[in-house]
């Protein structure tokens, strides 16, 4: 090939790229370097979280959800400080017993070298996914996917307590509710206030730093969709290789 | 021949002993003054959010600030009086009050970054306070 | 007493030993279902060691255990009966009663672990989940203890032809539900060490492994309580189930060993996971139990003795049946003991799990139904059992 001949190509630089193909490739890249989850995020097999990640993606394309609206979390990880004013909203309205949580916070250590660390707090709750295990394995059909929003929810006069939908969840987002004798989760807040016309969650009106945005995935104008859609952010879910599908992300920006 | 190498050994085990016991005395030695430094323990703010922490010891000991660095000007000397201020926010600090001073992004890392290096939270309180929180059961 | 014993009323020999032993087998249950009425009045959160983070223990681990025994028996006697002609069909009666009890044995037990029981027997017909292999498993089960008893009842009234289709249909049943139940744990994703196809077929081979050291024992057991020669074809029956149990613990150790294999070629949560049993907090329950005791000694024991002693075959049995006890148990901590969000800070490598008193109450509640039945199968069914003809 002569030097005239490689003029004549298309530019192989990244400028000519569509954002859309710098993302993929942004997301290879981390990928290969293992930076793309900043160590490992839940997973314990992060060659598989960055392939899960970056092969299929994680967030589905624009008009690709099956619900509508179709509700999803996108939690910005760096900003929690762990007040845990969330916590304690979703203690309040959904009753939540001392021993049990909807939603927590986890806390992991990323090494700075020498004794040094960053700590980075980590919201996590019932990831809403599109094939949820837990919904799979109910004998009883005790808990499903509510058909208009995508909310995984649970009918507690139903629920037997063989608790095989704790054990089939890949965020440990259920506990048995000793009280009401069924497993309790997070539902979005759909029974205490979406139902009744309040249009956020508690633990998303109580941050006080703005980590947990809530919305409309499928409306391209909602917050949520613009945050997992903007080609310069990475986004991340926890456990991706188990295939459920989740519908709560992450990002740093 | 075999003593005196057993003697040798010996005596390299005790130098060695000896100096590593010196060594750790001497950090010891250098102790920290709560008239010069300010209170040792760490400040744990609650208000308006959960869990802040301030630690005396990283500002002026190994910092190099002095007392009237930030007292009384930002901070009154007395604990848990700044707590009490509405206006004890992140928005002060960005626009420069209490740690905002400093925490501008020339002086030391601004306010609006590397939130968890203060911020210590829930969890973090609970371990400074003992309770292992971290290690909570849960059902 | 034993002046008593006549050769035209056999069961009349059964009446002392059997009754004290069945006063006994009776307080099981009772003590057994007392320690769960108290798990049920003060929480199972609080009378169970089981977490959210490690929903299932011991008494899952038994559940399956009973349903695995009462699968083996149930298959063993399918094909004893169906195939006619073969050594264990003088057996066959016997496993068909002893599956059944068994069964139910896994039902009392599974009845008193979960929380809401009382909500099952609608819930599963009223809104079913056919995506759900416990809703296969309970229904399929509950099919096949309908059917053996209606086979009982054919057996019992002699009307040998229609009472081997219906064990062939039990047989396919159980086989079906069993493999559900493996599929219980086999396809959760979110739980590795448990994921993958083979675990059901896994759970099939221990079944035919600890049916056929069930029917060895309480064959034996039944001699025993009898004050009765063992009838040679008896013998030899029980010689081809001792066959069958030195086959199926070379499988069973094969297809441990490969699983051990697999987890250690695989990610960090498989090789924990692994870790916990090859050394870890499970190392003694694997080695000394599962293993050693439950495999290895007892396929050794066979090997050597040639199948020549009864008391060798039963001792290997017992151990068979220990070892598969702990099997399940195994099973079903190894495979939770890694906690989901390992790596973060106050997470321990291992989460804790050790059964309470009320755990081990059910447990014997679950022994005591088993027990109860093999007494009363003695006692109203013997002559049946006596008979190979069908």
């Amino acid at each position: 090939m002569k030097i005239d001949d490689l003029e004549k190509m298309e530019s192989e630089d990244v400028s000519s790229l569509s954002s859309v193909e710098r993302r993929n490739f942004l997301k290879i890249g981390f990928a290969v370097t293992g930076m793309y989850l900043g160590g490992s995020v839940l997973s314990l097999v992060s060659v598989k979280n960055a392939h899960g990640a970056s092969a299929s993606g994680v967030v589905p394309e624009l008009g690709k959800y099956p619900y509508n609206p179709h509700y999803s979390m996108v939690l910005r990880e760096k900003l929690c400080i762990d007040c845990e004013r969330c916590k304690d909203a979703c203690v309040k309205t959904n009753n939540v017993p001392s021993y049990g949580f909807r939603t927590t916070i986890l806390e992991k250590r990323h090494s700075l070298g020498e004794d040094k660390y960053e700590t980075i707090f980590v919201p996590v709750l019932c990831n809403h996914c599109n094939r949820p295990p837990c919904v799979r394995v109910c004998p009883t059909t005790a808990t499903w996917k509510d058909e208009k929003t995508g909310i995984v929810v649970m009918e507690p006069s139903r629920c037997i307590g063989c608790k095989t939908c704790m054990a089939a969840c890949p965020y440990n987002a259920r506990y048995f509710k000793e009280e009401a004798r069924t497993v309790d989760k997070c539902d979005f807040c759909f029974q205490s206030r979406l139902s009744k016309g309040v249009m956020t969650p508690a633990c998303v009106e109580a941050c006080p730093a703005d980590v947990r945005v809530f919305g409309n995935l499928a409306d391209p104008a909602s917050r949520v969709s613009q945050l997992v859609h903007s080609p310069e952010t990475m986004v991340w879910v926890l456990r991706p290789e188990t295939g459920a599908i989740p519908n709560v992300f992450y990002i740093n920006s | 021949m075999k003593k005196l190498l057993m003697l040798m050994v010996l005596g390299v085990f005790l130098l060695t002993g000896a100096l590593l016991w010196a060594s750790g005395d001497g950090q010891e030695q250098e102790e920290y003054d709560e008239d010069t430094y300010g209170p040792k323990d760490p400040i744990i703010w609650v208000k308006p959010v959960k869990s802040v922490v301030f630690e005396h010891k990283v500002h002026t000991m190994q910092g190099g600030l002095e007392c009237d660095s930030c007292h009384d000007d930002l901070f009154e000397m007395e604990a848990g009086v700044a707590e009490e201020n509405e206006d004890f926010t992140m928005k002060t600090l960005y626009e420069g009050g209490y740690c905002g001073a400093c925490h501008d992004g020339s002086t030391a890392f601004a306010s609006n970054t590397r939130c968890t290096a203060c911020h210590i939270g829930a969890r973090g309180q609970a371990r400074l306070l003992g309770a292992d929180g971290a290690t909570e059961k849960t059902h | 007493m034993k002046g008593n014993n006549t050769t035209t009323m056999p069961t009349s020999s059964v009446t002392v030993p059997g009754n004290k032993l069945m006063w006994l087998s009776l307080f099981l249950i009772f003590i057994g279902v007392a320690g769960a009425v108290y798990a049920q009045v003060i929480g199972h959160h609080h009378a169970f060691a089981n977490t959210r983070e490690m929903p299932w223990g011991m008494l899952i681990g038994v559940y399956a255990y009973f349903a695995i025994v009462s699968t083996g028996l149930c298959l063993l006697a399918a094909f004893s009966h169906a195939f006619g002609g073969n050594q264990m069909a003088p057996l066959a009666n016997r496993m068909v009663w002893l599956s059944i009890i068994t069964l139910l044995g896994a039902f009392t037990v599974i009845g008193l672990e979960i929380e809401n029981v009382w909500r099952m027997p609608l819930g599963v017909i009223l809104h079913p989940n056919v995506t759900s292999n416990i809703w296969w498993m309970g229904t399929l089960y509950g099919i096949a203890v309908g059917v053996m008893f209606l086979e009982l009842l054919l057996i019992l009234t002699k009307r040998y032809s229609i009472a081997i289709i219906l064990g062939v249909v039990a047989a396919i049943t159980e086989a079906l539900a069993n493999s559900n139940l493996g599929s219980v744990f086999a396809s959760l994703q979110a739980k590795p060490f448990w994921y993958g196809s083979q675990l059901p077929i896994f759970f099939l081979s221990c079944a035919v492994l600890s049916g056929a050291a069930a029917i060895v024992m309480f064959t034996h057991f039944s001699h025993l309580l009898q004050r009765r020669q063992m009838a040679t074809d008896t013998f030899q029956g029980l010689q081809t189930a001792g066959k069958v149990m030195v086959l199926m613990t070379f499988l069973v150790t094969l297809a441990t060993v490969w699983k051990f294999i697999n987890a250690y070629a695989s990610n960090d949560e498989m090789i924990m996971a692994a870790d916990s049993l090859f050394k870890g907090p499970l190392a003694i329950n694997f080695w000394v139990f599962e293993i050693g005791l439950g495999l290895v000694l007892p396929g050794l024991l066979l090997a050597i003795t040639r199948l020549k002693s009864i008391s060798v075959m039963t001792a290997a049995a017992i151990m068979v049946l220990v070892g598969q006890f702990f099997s399940r148990f195994n099973l079903v901590v190894s495979g939770q003991i890694i906690p989901s969000d390992y790596g973060f800070v106050g997470v321990p490598q291992y989460l804790p799990y050790t059964p309470t008193v009320s755990e081990y109450l059910i447990v014997v509640a679950g022994l005591g139904v088993v027990g109860f039945g093999f007494l009363i199968g003695e006692r109203f069914f013997d002559e049946t059992f006596r008979t190979s003809a069908h």
